[in-house]
């Protein structure tokens, strides 16, 4: 076969099968030139961590604005530098007027004792967004602040790793970013009653923490017989009644009211403020008017037993709450 | 002026080859590397040190969170064991090495007592604390049998892609 012969059937061939040449030919250029922009693609130089934090643990979809984010820092840095140098006036001066008013009762020196435990020699911190939940159609972001000594100073010679840690809440109120430290979100005036003729209950208000709600109810007993409203006989005595479930007060005490005596009491209930439920009511469940009282401990079952029975009448109350 | 099919697929495929070889040449020009041969001994030193640190930043980039930061032990380690102790020294926290090794003799010194020769490590637990990598390690000597491990913290904080500040609780 001479040259001419070759060219000749190399163009047939070419002409059969230009259409699959074309079309292998035009893979492979897609694939060398897709390969050389990948290896020419500049490598991102900043390192890339699983740390993000503005992003909320709690719900990873969710995130504090951007706008928002800096302010926050600062502010965070600005309110534990005061406390790091002392400066606690400065420090309380940052807080919201809720917050130094509900849960520092304005005394400076209950905050002092607040930061104290979370900071008694200066600290390192780290910030990350928890949880950013609504309250009154606001909405609240839930930072979790660490407080550790400056690990990589010592590199943990002679000392176990350990930190302290808070909520701290952030929102908007008109343009103004304010913040509540301790675990407090934020305080609401119930204002809500049930009454008998035996017993007046009137809830006062409620503290919202990050993880409990805390209610102020004024018990009032109207009758000339002695009232008990808790004294350990049943197991849910007072509760917070949320929609699928009743909660117990985190502290147990009696609650035993003279005939026209008049008790304001604090009531916790532990509830987590980005849970979604909303609370509905406090029951308490069984209240009994007794003729006569002699108290639960060191007395005979039989005689509790013969009390209750012979008690004036014995109910339940729910106090609904806004 | 009306071109042939058979004509449109080769000036195709024409085309296509010209720009693969006009990319190769680039390629090839681009990895060319640096011309060494005008250069000073220092300044051979300095675009190698360059070089090499490039190299390294390509390698850690690649790896996730936590393989970088213990790479960053590794590499400590790694200039302990090549008695290098002026690298490792220099990848030392400011204020850690204020509070325990002042000077590179101190820390020399207590690297000469304390880490042997040849050096594995364990790692048994790793968090982060905002910007702070904490390693739970032990560290053993392989030559010398099982009982040889030391519990060790390294504290690591890392600024930037092969930039890191290190500490470590002093034994």
């Amino acid at each position: 076969m001479n040259f001419i012969e070759f060219r000749l059937k190399f163009r047939r061939w070419f002409r059969k099968y230009r259409n699959l040449i074309l079309l292998l030919f035009l893979i492979w250029l897609s694939i060398f030139l897709i390969n050389y922009f990948l290896k020419h693609k500049p490598i991102e130089k900043a390192p890339t961590t699983t740390y993000e934090a503005h992003k909320s643990v709690i719900d990873s979809t969710s995130s504090v604005p951007k706008s928002l984010q800096n302010t926050i820092e600062e502010m965070l840095e600005e309110y534990i530098g005061y406390c790091n140098e002392g400066n606690y006036q400065k420090a309380f001066n940052m807080l919201s007027e809720d917050c130094r008013k509900y849960e520092y009762n304005n005394n400076v020196e209950k905050f002092m004792d607040h930061v104290l435990v979370k900071m008694p020699v200066p600290k390192h911190y780290s910030i990350q967004d928890y949880s950013n939940t609504m309250y009154d159609g606001k909405d609240i972001y839930v930072y979790e602040v660490k407080y550790t000594d400056d690990l990589l100073a010592t590199g943990l010679t002679n000392s176990t790793y350990a930190f302290t840690s808070e909520k701290i809440a952030f929102y908007r109120e008109d343009s103004e970013v304010l913040m509540n430290v301790g675990e407090y979100i934020y305080h609401t005036d119930v204002k809500s009653i049930s009454e008998n003729e035996y017993l007046k209950i009137d809830v006062i208000d409620k503290m919202v923490n990050y993880d409990s709600e805390v209610y102020e109810v004024k018990l009032t007993n109207r009758s000339n017989y002695t009232v008990v409203v808790a004294d350990g006989i049943e197991t849910e005595e007072v509760v917070l009644v949320l929609p699928s479930e009743t909660r117990n007060r985190t502290s147990i005490s009696d609650i035993v009211l003279e005939p026209q005596q008049s008790q304001t009491l604090k009531f916790k209930f532990t509830k987590y403020v980005d849970d979604g439920d909303k609370s509905q009511s406090l029951l308490f469940s069984s209240i009994r008017v007794m003729e006569k009282y002699s108290g639960v401990e060191d007395i005979p079952t039989s005689t509790i037993q013969s009390e209750i029975d012979n008690a004036i009448s014995k109910f339940s109350m729910t106090v609904a709450l806004k | 002026m009306r071109i042939k099919d058979s004509n449109k697929h080769a000036i195709i495929i024409i085309a296509g080859i010209l720009i693969v070889v006009i990319l190769v040449f680039l390629d090839l020009r681009g990895n060319k590397g640096t011309d060494y041969s005008n250069l000073t001994q220092e300044e051979i030193s300095v675009a190698l040190e360059k070089e090499i640190n490039d190299m390294e930043i390509n390698t850690v980039a690649s790896l996730n969170e936590r393989d970088r930061i213990e790479y960053y032990v590794a590499k400590f380690v790694e200039a302990i064991e090549e008695k290098d102790y002026e690298k490792a020294y220099d990848m030392l926290y400011d204020d850690f090495k204020e509070n325990y090794f002042p000077t590179l003799s101190s820390f020399e010194e207590y690297a000469e007592s304390k880490f042997s020769k040849v050096l594995s490590l364990d790692h048994t637990n790793f968090e982060r604390n905002g910007d702070y990598y904490i390693l739970w390690i032990t560290m053993s000597d392989p030559l010398s049998g099982k009982n040889s491990g030391k519990d060790i913290n390294f504290v690591v904080r890392e600024n930037a892609l092969n930039d890191f500040d290190l500490s470590f609780s002093v034994i």
